[in-house]
Formats: C-alpha cells, sequence, structure tokens
C-alpha cells in the first residue's frame, strides 16, 4: 500500500558550489553523511514524507542542484515548479553568504508568474571556529528578504529536521489559508489521496498566491 | 528486441564474459563486431590483421627512432605486464586496477592469457604503425577500439587517438603551473571530491589529487573564458589514472578542443543544451512510450542526461564500464555517449514506465549504474544496436542553433525594444510635454485673443450706448435749445405769473375756508358754553332738597294728624260702643218705647259716627294723597338729582371739546402762518427757478461741446484701433509662422522618429504618440487661421463673439486642415486664406447676434 500524504510539496535547494546542499538533503533523506561526495553535475532529485502534525504528512520532493554559476542554464529550468527553496550558504564562506542575494535575483526572475517561500540556510554551523558570518546579519539580511534564518549542520545533525520540517510547515500554512493554491500544470504543490481528512476543496480554492521572494 | 530478464546481478555472478555477446545473434547493424563472438572475430581479424604488418618489415623500420623507443617501452611493459598477470591473476596488479579490472578479470583463465597476449601483441603494432592503421584500417581499429584498449595502451592509445602526443602546449605545462588561476579556490575544493573512493586520489595531499589540481589549474590558465567546469575534473582524473599529468594535461586540451567538450563546459553550457536537445528527440524517436511517460512523470531529460554528457558516464556508471566508453568516446566522440544513453534507457524501459518520478530517480540512482557491471560489451552491443544517424543530428543541430539563435535573437531584440521602447517613450514624453506646452500656448492665445474680442465687444457696446447717450443728450440738448429760445421768445411770464396767481388764489381760498371752520368752531364753542350755564346748577339742587325736606315734614305732620284722628276715631269708637252698652241694659226687655228716645239718640250718635267715620275716611285718603305727594316730589327730586349728575357730565366733554378746539384753532392758524410763509418761498421759487433753467441752458451747452470732443475722441479711438487691428494682423501673422516653424520641426523629429523605428514602430506600440503629433499639427494651423481671420476686417463693425475664433477648430475635415497637413508654405497659406470658403459669410455668421 503506498504511503498516504495530504500534500505535496516541490522544494528546491540552491546556493554557491560547496556550501554543502547534497550532504544537507542526504542527511535528511537518507540520515547519514558522506564525508565527500561528487559534485552535483546539473540536477539530482531527491524524496522524503515528513509528518507536521500527527496524522498530517507531506511528501516532499527535493531538488538539488549544482552550485556553480554556469549550470544555472540547467538549474533555472526547475524554479518554476517549486514552492519551497532552501538557500543556503556556508557560514564558514562569507563569499557564499554575499551571493545570496543574486540567488534569490536568479530565483525571483525564473519562477514567474509563480513564487518560491525561501529558508535562509546558514550550513555547517559545527565549524564554528571558522565562522565568517554572525547569526546575527544572517538573521538581518533573512528578515530584509521575508525568509526565516536556521542554521545547520549535515555532519552533526543540527536542525537538518528543523530546517525541511519548518520550511514545510510554512507553506502548509500558507496552502491552507488559500495563499497558495493547487494549480494544473504547476508541480510546486499537489494533492494527495486523503480518505477522511480534514481537507476540504475550499481550503485551496479561495484566495490568490502572493509573492514571497 | 527482447530484454534478458535475468538481472545484471545475477550475471555478474556467473562471472562468464562470452554470454554478453553472444545473446544477440541475429543482429545486422555492424556485421564483424556483432554477429560472431567476441574473442572470434577479434582472432580472426587479428590475424587478418598480422598478416599486413607482420609481412611488412620494411613498416617498422621506417618508424621514427621515437616510435622506434616507445615500441621497445611498450613491448618492454607488456612482457611484464605478461609475467604479471601469469604470476598473480590478481586485479590489483596496477595501481589504476579499476580500469584494468575487465583486462585482468578476462585474463583470469590460462586458455583466455593467450588471447591476450595476442590482443596485446595486436596492439603493440598497432600502436607502433599508428598511421598507417589509421590510413588503411581505420575500421578495423574501430572495431578493436569497440572492443576495448588494453589497460596497458590506453595512454598511448588515447594520446594518439587526441593527436596529443606532440603538443606545444605542452611546454608551457611547467609554467603554467607557477602561475595562479582565478579558479584556484574553486578546483581545490572539488579536487577532494573527485574521485574520492580511488585509491590514486585519496586522501589529502595525495599525488593524485596534487595532479588533478595542477591539471585543472593548468587549463583553466590556458583556457580563461572556460576555466573551471564542474565535472571535467572527472574526465581528467581518469586520464591521470592512465597517464602522467603532461600528457593527461595535453589530451585533455585536445579533448575540450576537437571533441565538443569546451563548448560543454563553456559558462554558457549551449553545447549541453544542444546535447539535450538531439538525446530528447532521440528519446522520442526511438523510444516514444518511455518518452511520454518521462513527460507525463515531468521527468526532464536534463534531470538524468545531464551528467551522461558532461562526465561521460565517469560519474554515473562503474569506472571499469565508463572507461570502456570512454576509449569508444577517444574513438568517435560524442555520439557514443548518445548511444549508450539510448541503450541504457532502451535497456530499463519496462522497468521505468511503471515508475513514478520517485521510483526512476531512485532506479537511475541505484539500479541502472550496476547493470553492466559484469558485461560491458553487452552495453556497448546495445549502444551500437541504437540508430543514430549523424545527418540526422546535424540537421537537429543546426535546428537548435536556429531555435537558440532565435530566441537569442528575440531576447536582444526584446532588449532592444526594450530599450528602444524606454526611449521612445521618453522622447514621448518629452514631446507631449512639448506638445502641451505648446497647445497651453496656443490656448492661452487663443484665450487672450477671445478676451481681446470680448473686450473688444464691450468695447463697441460701449460705444453704442456712449452713442445712443449722445444721441439722447443732443436730443435733450435740441430740447433744452429750443425750451431755451422758447423761453428767449416768451420770457415765459404770463403762464407762470398765471399759474402762480392761481396757486396764490387757491391758497387764499383754503385760508377763508379754514377761517370760516374756525369762526364756526368758536360759535360752537359758545353755544356748548352757553348750554354748560343753562345746566341745573348747585343752588338749584339745594333748594330741591329742601323741598325735598319740607315735603318730609309735611309727610310727618299729616301722619300725625291722621294719628290723632285714629285716636279720636279709636275714642269715638270707644264712646259709641259704652254708649251702646248703657242703652241696652236700660231698654233691654222693657219695649220698644222706652227705647225710642234711646233709639234717638243712639241714632243720633250713630249718624255722629257715620260723619266721624267718614270725616276718617276723608282724613285718610287726604293722608294717603299726600303720601303719594311725597313719594311723586321724592322721585322727582331723584330724577332732578340724575339730570344733574349727566349735566355735569356733558358739561365736562364739552369743556374738553372746547380746549380742542381751541387746538385746532391754534394749529390752523400755525398752518395758515405757514401757508402765509409757502406762498413767499413759492414766489422766491419761482424767481430762483427762472435762474435755474438759465443755468442749465447753459450746461447742456457745455455738455454739447464736450460730446462733441468725445465723439472726435473716439473716432480718433477707433483710427487707431483700425491701425492696431493692423498690426495685431502683423503679430498674428508672426505668431503663425512661429507655430508654423514648430510644428514643422515636430513633423520631422515624428518623421524621423518613424523612419528609426520604420520597422519596429509595427510593433511596438508607439502609433499612438503619432497619431497625437498629427493631432496637434492639425489643430495648430487652423487656430492660426481663426486667428488671422479675427484680426483681419474692419474690427469696428465686427463684433466677433469668443466661439468664431473656433469655428475651423470644430470642423476637423475643413480644407485648409487637409492643406496644411501636406506642409504648405507661408505664400500658399496666403492664398489659401484668400480661397477660403467664405470668410466673409462666416463674418456674417459672427455678426447675426449684434444685429
Amino acid at each position: 500500500m503506498e504511503t498516504i500524504w495530504l500534500y505535496q510539496f516541490r522544494l528546491i535547494v540552491i546556493g554557491d558550489s560547496t556550501v554543502g546542499k547534497s550532504c544537507l538533503i542526504r542527511r535528511f533523506t537518507e540520515g547519514r553523511f558522506a564525508q565527500v561526495s561528487d559534485p552535483t553535475v546539473g540536477v539530482d532529485f531527491f524524496s522524503r514524507l515528513v509528518e507536521i502534525e500527527p496524522g498530517k504528512r507531506i511528501k516532499l520532493q527535493i531538488w538539488d542542484t549544482a552550485g556553480q554559476e554556469r549550470f544555472r542554464s540547467i538549474t533555472r529550468a526547475y524554479y518554476r515548479n517549486s514552492v519551497g527553496g532552501l538557500l543556503l550558504f556556508d557560514i564558514t564562506n562569507r563569499r557564499s553568504f554575499q551571493n545570496v542575494h543574486n540567488w534569490l535575483e536568479e530565483a525571483r526572475s525564473h519562477v514567474q508568474p509563480h513564487s518560491i517561500v525561501f529558508l535562509l540556510v546558514g550550513h555547517k554551523c559545527d565549524l564554528e571556529a571558522q565562522r565568517q558570518v554572525t547569526q546575527h546579519e544572517a538573521e538581518k539580511l533573512a528578515g530584509a528578504y521575508g525568509m526565516r534564518y536556521v542554521e545547520t549542520s549535515a555532519r552533526d545533525a543540527i536542525n537538518v529536521e528543523k530546517a525541511f520540517v519548518d520550511l514545510t510547515r510554512e507553506i502548509f500554512e500558507l496552502v491552507r489559508s488559500g495563499d497558495i493554491q493547487i494549480q494544473d500544470g504547476w508541480e510546486g504543490v499537489k494533492s494527495g489521496f486523503v480518505p477522511n481528512m480534514v481537507h476540504s476543496s475550499e481550503e485551496v480554492t479561495k484566495g490568490s498566491r502572493q509573492c514571497f521572494c | 528486441m527482447s530484454i534478458p530478464s535475468s538481472s545484471p546481478e545475477r550475471e555478474s555472478a556467473t562471472g562468464v564474459q562470452l554470454e554478453c555477446p553472444s545473446s544477440p545473434p541475429g543482429l545486422d547493424a555492424d556485421p564483424p563486431s556483432t554477429g560472431s563472438p567476441v574473442l572470434s572475430p577479434d582472432s580472426s581479424s587479428h590475424d587478418a590483421v598480422l598478416s599486413a604488418p607482420a609481412a611488412s618489415p620494411a613498416d617498422s623500420e621506417n618508424l621514427s627512432p621515437d616510435e622506434l623507443e616507445l615500441l621497445a617501452k611498450l613491448e618492454e611493459q607488456n612482457r611484464l605486464l605478461e609475467a604479471d598477470s601469469k604470476s598473480m591473476r590478481s586485479m590489483s596488479g596496477s595501481r589504476r586496477n579499476s580500469g584494468s579490472s575487465l583486462v585482468s578479470s578476462s585474463s583470469a583463465s590460462s586458455n583466455l592469457s593467450h588471447l591476450e597476449e595476442d590482443t596485446w601483441i595486436l596492439w603493440g603494432r598497432i600502436v607502433n604503425e599508428w598511421e598507417e592503421w589509421r590510413r588503411k584500417k581505420d575500421k578495423l581499429l574501430k572495431e578493436l577500439i569497440r572492443k576495448g584498449i588494453p589497460h596497458h595502451f590506453r595512454a598511448i592509445v588515447w594520446q594518439l587517438l587526441g593527436n596529443a602526443t606532440d603538443m606545444p602546449v605542452k611546454n608551457q605545462y611547467s609554467e603554467l603551473l607557477k602561475m595562479s588561476s582565478p579558479c584556484e579556490k574553486l578546483i581545490r575544493r572539488d579536487i577532494a571530491r573527485t574521485y574520492p573512493e580511488h585509491e590514486f586520489f585519496k586522501g589529502q595531499d595525495s599525488l593524485g589529487q596534487e595532479v588533478l589540481f595542477n591539471v585543472m589549474k593548468a587549463y583553466s590558465l590556458v583556457d580563461r573564458e572556460v576555466g573551471y567546469c564542474q565535472g571535467s575534473a572527472f574526465i581528467v582524473g581518469l586520464l591521470l589514472m592512465q597517464m602522467p599529468e603532461e600528457e593527461a594535461f595535453c589530451v585533455f586540451v585536445r579533448l575540450m578542443q576537437e571533441y565538443r567538450l569546451r563548448e560543454l563546459f563553456k559558462p554558457s553550457m549551449a553545447e549541453l543544451g544542444l546535447c539535450i536537445y538531439q538525446f530528447e528527440y532521440l528519446l522520442q524517436e526511438q523510444l516514444p512510450e518511455l518518452n511520454v511517460h518521462f513527460r507525463s512523470q515531468s521527468f526532464h531529460t536534463s534531470m538524468y542526461a545531464s551528467s551522461w554528457f558532461l562526465t561521460l558516464f565517469l560519474t554515473f556508471l562503474p569506472l571499469p564500464v565508463a572507461t570502456r566508453i570512454f576509449d569508444i568516446f577517444m574513438y568517435e566522440g560524442l555520439e557514443i555517449i548518445f548511444r549508450v544513453g539510448l541503450a541504457i534507457l532502451q535497456y530499463n524501459q519496462t522497468d521505468l514506465i511503471q515508475l513514478d518520478m520517485e521510483g526512476m530517480s531512485q532506479h537511475f540512482q541505484k539500479v541502472i549504474p550496476h547493470q553492466f557491471d559484469s558485461c560491458p560489451d553487452k552495453l556497448i552491443l546495445r549502444a551500437y544496436q541504437v540508430k543514430y544517424n549523424p545527418k540526422r543530428m546535424k540537421k537537429l543541430e543546426k535546428e537548435y542553433t536556429t531555435i537558440k539563435n532565435k530566441e537569442m535573437e528575440e531576447q536582444i531584440e526584446i532588449k532592444r525594444l526594450r530599450t528602444e521602447n524606454r526611449l521612445l517613450k521618453q522622447r514621448i514624453e518629452t514631446l507631449e510635454k512639448e506638445s502641451a506646452a505648446l497647445a497651453d500656448r496656443l490656448i492661452q492665445g487663443q484665450v487672450t485673443r477671445a478676451q481681446e474680442a470680448e473686450e473688444n465687444y464691450v468695447i463697441k457696446r460701449e460705444l453704442a450706448v456712449v452713442r445712443q447717450q449722445c444721441n439722447t443728450a443732443s436730443e435733450s440738448l435740441e430740447k433744452a435749445q429750443e425750451t431755451i429760445r422758447e423761453l428767449q421768445q416768451q420770457t415765459y411770464t404770463e403762464q407762470f405769473v398765471n399759474n402762480l396767481q392761481t396757486q396764490l388764489e387757491q391758497s387764499r381760498l383754503r385760508e377763508a375756508e379754514l377761517l370760516g371752520a374756525l369762526k364756526e368752531m368758536q360759535d360752537k364753542v359758545l353755544d356748548l358754553e352757553k348750554r354748560s350755564s343753562c345746566l341745573p346748577d348747585e343752588n338749584n339742587l339745594a333748594a330741591l332738597q329742601e323741598e325735598v325736606k319740607q315735603m318730609k315734614l309735611r309727610e310727618l305732620e299729616t301722619l300725625r294728624s291722621f294719628r290723632e284722628m285714629q285716636d279720636t276715631v279709636t275714642d269715638l269708637n270707644q264712646r259709641w260702643q259704652h254708649h251702646m252698652s248703657r242703652s241696652s241694659s236700660t231698654g233691654g226687655g222693657g219695649g220698644h218705647w222706652k227705647e225710642s228716645p234711646k233709639k234717638n239718640a243712639m241714632n243720633e250718635l250713630q249718624d255722629k259716627l257715620m260723619t266721624v267715620r267718614l270725616r276718617e275716611a276723608q282724613a285718610q285718603a287726604e293722608l294717603r294723597e299726600v303720601k303719594l305727594k311725597a313719594l311723586q316730589l321724592d322721585s322727582q327730586n331723584q330724577i332732578h338729582s340724575k339730570l344733574i349728575g349727566r349735566h355735569e357730565q356733558e358739561r365736562s366733554a364739552l369743556q374738553d371739546r372746547l380746549q380742542m378746539v381751541a387746538n385746532q384753532n391754534k394749529a390752523l392758524q400755525a398752518q395758515l402762518n405757514e401757508m402765509k410763509r409757502k406762498q413767499a418761498e413759492s414766489d422766491c421759487k419761482s424767481k430762483e427757478e427762472v435762474m435755474a433753467v438759465r443755468l442749465r441752458e447753459a450746461d447742456s451747452m457745455a455738455v454739447m461741446a464736450e460730446l462733441r470732443q468725445k465723439i472726435a475722441e473716439l473716432e480718433i479711438q477707433k483710427e487707431e484701433g483700425l491701425i492696431k487691428g493692423q498690426l495685431n494682423h502683423s503679430d498674428s501673422r508672426q505668431y503663425i509662422s512661429q507655430l508654423r516653424d514648430q510644428i514643422a520641426e515636430l513633423k520631422n523629429e515624428v518623421r524621423q522618429l518613424r523612419g528609426q523605428k520604420a520597422a519596429p514602430s509595427s510593433r511596438i506600440g508607439c502609433g499612438g504618440g503619432s497619431t497625437n503629433y498629427q493631432d496637434l499639427h492639425l489643430a495648430s494651423p487652423t487656430s492660426a487661421e481663426g486667428d488671422y481671420l479675427s484680426s483681419d476686417e474692419d474690427l469696428l463693425n465686427s463684433p466677433l463673439p469668443a466661439t468664431a475664433l473656433y469655428p475651423t477648430l470644430s470642423d476637423p475635415c475643413h480644407p485648409s486642415t487637409q492643406l496644411d497637413s501636406e506642409g504648405s508654405t507661408d505664400s500658399e497659406a496666403e492664398e489659401r486664406v484668400q480661397t477660403h470658403p467664405d470668410p466673409q459669410q462666416l463674418y456674417s455668421n459672427m455678426c447675426l447676434p449684434f444685429v
């Protein structure tokens, strides 16, 4: 029997090369940490179920993207069908933090006419000694763009679960309030098969999508 | 074509190599390779090949000393390896075991080692006689490569295939290493992630990582445009597993330059898009069902195929398999990647079609990479069964480039158009501002003109009024003159004096009347006084009262007498009774005789009584009479007293009236006095009036003079107005010409703009702007003409209504507007004014409200 889920959210993980996108996703989906992993060439795909409330499961489809700038020609095709995104930077690499704005711009220009709910993730927070970006300034930046901020470590499994679940909850609330609607031809949010669930069609037909990024 | 249901894992477990090539026996395609088991054609062709080089030792003699050296080296290596494989039969015999494992494993059985030896000998020959083989036995060479290049020959064969044996860039290599590259940091980050499991690259600062970094850095310096691209390190890594860094560098440079890799790794990655486009076409053509499934699951080609092209399966398949593919890639280029990719999809089609997105993703990540671990030949065989039409691919490339170019062009065009649009918008804005300003000025001009017309009209009205006044004044003047004349003739005495005399008489009459009334009043007063004097006075009253008293006294007296009489009556009565009783006592029984004397006395007495009683009754009647009289007197007295009161009242009223009349008399006398005074005054006035009339006459004479002067002034003004009008006329002409110049300028600009955007204008929505200008330049000349008309003709006689200034404006099909829009000169305009339909009529229409 297939696992029952309420919604399917499609997330995209972006950020500079070597900030640890693939490792974070692998930690989340496979529960393990690979000391080294191939650089992502193009786009990789992962999925996992998340239980945001007892009995309410959301299926996450996660797109892992190549960080190097020249791969954007491939990765930009994946923004359109994503409802949420984790925007990663490496707290030990200031450059990757400075590029957050560029990534948002990139996403914004290719997500039209939809929008993506982003979560800013400061990764590799286990490497406190090499920190180049303070939590305060990262929070400030996130606030300026209307994002939430969380610091994670795939190596030590810090906040990995929280990052994904928080983002999922945020999107779920927006879907429930009608700010995000399920649309034909858009794969960002899909409704799952849920018997006897409090999940009326009204919830998803009212209101209109807003811009969050 | 059927796909073996047995899992590749089980196949690999058997470890039998022969199974793979023999599985599809009845396939056509490339006859020598596919039609027979792997090793048999090898040996057969081997023999055929062997004969040629072996029979011509001269060829080997023709070799250069370098080549000979190389050959010797290779042969020595071969011998060493031979010994090695014979003694150890192990896969770890070589440092780069993964690549050679296939060969090693195939040499596991001793009976195969002979064949291997043959292969080596053959490859040794091929390497030695490379040019010859390339020229004459290219097809065979291709087949051999498809079978796999023996591990130890890979380094040299790859170099030869890539034509990278003697490259000038090799000499720069050491220099390049000393330089620093902007990509260094990025390369350094990725080095540790390249073949991290491979022994050669394992561990930080290992030799493998060092040389890999060197080659990557050197390349990023040689080719600054590409610099470093993620994925390319895997290719370089593979090269480094086979050859020293300098050689690997050269081969990599060749690969980038000659094998489309440079295009793949360029920052735009355009070639990758093309490869995916071509691959999608092949997929659609050869595996339509799978293609439909992928599309329905939105499983994009780029999700799995981008790494295939960028790393040539090196990150997708295990190294032994990927190296085999790389062998072929070195000879045939990217074609093999398409073939292998399609072969993989074809092989997995039935599985994939049943899976959803996650399933497919998992399948690609977990299952497919290890399907061909044991039998890469099977994969390669399948790859060669894939239909691949290079012409078609070329065509697709063209298609794609045209599509991309179109897109690019479109994007560039869009960008260009956007900027142009923006500029035009700015231009339009400025022009609109200008035109607005001009329109404002125009309107202002029209407004001032209208105001002037209004003023003109007002002045004319005033003039008319003044004229009327003048007329009336002259009339009144005439009248005055007439009266003066009359007065002068008659001196106006008789009538006036008569008039005055009648007035005097009238006032005298009134005076007489008033005097009569006064006398009457006085008489009345006297009469009233008389009447009041004859009214009973207090003395009368006292007398009457005395009378009343006397009457009362009399009454009392009579009352007393009456009582006396009553007393006497009673006395008599008593006596009578006494008498009666005495008479009865004596005469009682005696007879009548006796009584007769008594009777006589009694009769006498009775008579006496009767008389007394009569007298009493008389007295009583008298008394009553007296009482009545008293009462009468009393009432009379009362009436008199009342009368007195009334007379008193009357008297006071009369006195009041008297006073009033006296007052009236006084007032009348005052009036009389006044009248007298008035009469005197009117006498005076009549004299004054005569004087005043004379004065007025003089005044009107003065006014007449003044008016004459005014008329003269107005005539001068009129003259001035005429002159002014002519001046205005010339001003407006100047204004018109100015406006026309401006319009011509604007038109030119518009034309220029049109010329600029000749082609794009249809696409950009600037049509609205240009029509605006047309409107403007249609409007301005007509208004100018209106001006012309207004300043034309006699201003005095043509009070223009404000609306008359815009007749042509409200008439858009006016002929002059059309003429003007064609850009006529001033002289033409003048002509036009002359030929203007009917300014006179127009003018008369304007005058209508005043007629």
